[in-house]
């Protein structure tokens, strides 16, 4: 064979591997789009009550009502803003000391035993992010009662899954030699793991837990809706009497909220690193 | 005097991996600054780290300062490294923390958890680190962090960090490989100074032969966890190296 026929043999060969590949990618689109269109008609046009929703005036009034903001709820509103900031912020440190303990058995490197203990913090950590706040909170308030130590408690469970996880994965990353060094001196485990590990980790660690804390004023304001105390609380009472200005005071709050959240730990954050 | 006498020593990492070390012997004596050298992947890093069990040896036998190495349990172990300053390649400081909090470092061994916990060391130790500051030269550099320093100015932390232990023995795996050939002779120049002063003998790893011809009294050769050499540096031929090294000469 000449180089030539080789090289036309090359782009026979090209050729139909390209047309193969277009073919493919054809197909996954078409799966793709059949696959929305087959959710969109389940959902929205089969699942939807056509005659309530009404007119698009209708829709607009709907709407409208919200706008009309009931000032009145302002006094209301104080106590169980400062309310939510608290529980998110008592539920972060209760949640940080839950987590390391957790991080401390799921950390492949350090954890007391690979075969029983590690698999049990890898679990935790799994449990606690796989049920939502919201479980969480009907959990607790039926065990504890009414009120903010629920929202507390559900938040804090729900923190460790995130903060754990993050620290166990730190703590897998860390630098060998500063430990070596650390061991080589003749530091017991808690020297080694104080002097050696937490150095490393505590920048990824604070960081993490600012975020969570972050997170965690959002998920305190909807922990009323449960009955387990904060703005949500005052939500569900605004909506049940059909106070749709008083809805969105309370919307409005959380928001305010959840900025000043976010402007603390932008912060913090610029603090810790 | 021997301070240090190892016997057939074997390490294997895995049970069926290869054999790094293959039944090393030698001794050190009290006044001994003895070079390990040989090519990389030789076994020296493992040596050193069975001394203080850092790596667990398969097979022989490790007598340091009267005591077998690895009959140890735990807490004699960690009474016994207390007793060995180590010195590494990479200097091994706590990046984040500062110069006086690494140097400090070297007492936990003689530290309960409590004070470790609060970094409350006893005020003697302070004086200590400041004494070993000021004798490696970095008493302007007491409070800064110890990722703000220079190489040469780190690995005088990590050699005043091991003086801390006030040990027994000093093991420096290559303590000069990440520096400079100027700082490096600064370094090994400071580490024998004071372990001559202070009357400890030096275990050094170090794949510089000259700077293991100027610096030490005793020279052991290892080539592919087999020792190849062991004698007074005088007698260190040419010849020698040719076989540590396995060079060939062109």
């Amino acid at each position: 064979m000449s180089a030539t026929d080789t090289h036309i043999a090359g782009l026979g060969a090209q050729t139909t591997l390209r047309r193969k590949r277009q073919m493919k990618q054809a197909l996954i689109w078409t799966g793709v789009l059949v696959f929305a269109a087959w959710c969109a008609h389940g959902t929205i046009i089969a699942d939807t009550d056509w005659s309530r929703v009404g007119g698009r005036s209708g829709v607009l009034a709907s709407i409208g009502r919200y706008m009309q903001l009931d000032l009145g709820l302002l006094p209301e509103l104080v106590r169980p803003t400062i309310e939510t900031f608290m529980m998110a912020s008592v539920g972060t440190v209760l949640g940080c000391f839950f987590s390391l303990p957790v991080a401390w058995l799921g950390a492949a490197n350090v954890t007391p035993s690979k075969t029983i203990l590690y698999p049990v913090g890898r679990f935790l950590m799994v449990l606690s992010r796989s049920v939502h706040e919201i479980v969480w909170a009907l959990i607790f308030v039926s065990a504890v009662g009414l009120g903010a130590l629920p929202g507390i408690l559900a938040i804090a469970m729900r923190s460790v899954g995130f903060i754990s996880k993050i620290t166990a994965e730190a703590i897998e990353n860390i630098d060998a030699k500063p430990v070596e060094a650390i061991r080589a001196t003749g530091g017991n485990q808690f020297q080694v793991m104080y002097y050696g590990i937490l150095p490393q980790i505590y920048p990824v660690v604070l960081a993490t837990i600012i975020f969570e804390w972050d997170i965690n004023i959002r998920r305190s304001a909807v922990m009323g809706l449960v009955g387990a105390g904060g703005l949500g609380l005052l939500f569900f009472r605004q909506m049940n009497s059909f106070n749709y200005g008083g809805v969105s005071m309370v919307i409005l709050a959380i928001l305010m909220l959840i900025i000043l959240g976010e402007i603390i730990s932008h912060y913090l954050r610029k603090a810790v690193i | 005097m021997s301070v240090l006498s190892v016997k057939d020593l074997r390490v294997r990492y895995s049970a069926n991996g290869p054999e790094i070390l293959k039944g090393i012997s030698f001794e050190l004596q009290s006044d001994d600054f003895l070079a390990m050298i040989g090519p990389s992947g030789a076994g020296k890093s493992t040596l050193i780290r069975c001394i203080n069990r850092l790596v667990e040896p398969t097979g022989g036998e490790i007598v340091l300062l009267g005591e077998d190495v690895r009959a140890l349990r735990p807490s004699e172990l960690r009474r016994l490294r207390r007793n060995v300053g180590m010195i590494f390649q990479e200097f091994n400081l706590i990046n984040r923390m500062s110069v006086m909090d690494n140097v400090l470092s070297g007492r936990l061994g003689y530290t309960g958890n409590l004070r470790s916990l609060f970094r409350h060391f006893p005020k003697k130790d302070i004086e200590k680190a400041l004494y070993y500051l000021d004798r490696v030269g970095l008493t302007d550099h007491v409070d800064k962090r110890a990722d703000a320093l220079s190489g040469g100015q780190r690995q005088r932390v990590g050699i005043a960090r091991a003086l801390m232990q006030t040990p027994k023995l000093l093991l420096l795996d290559e303590p000069t490989s990440a520096l400079d050939p100027k700082i490096s002779r600064e370094v090994m120049a400071l580490i024998m100074g004071i372990a001559k002063e202070l009357g400890v003998p030096a275990l050094c790893n170090i794949h510089d032969v000259q700077l293991a011809k100027e610096f030490c009294n005793r020279i052991v050769g290892l080539q592919d966890g087999v020792k190849k050499f062991d004698g007074e540096t005088a007698t260190l031929r040419d010849r020698d190296l040719e076989e540590i090294y396995a060079m060939e000469v062109l």
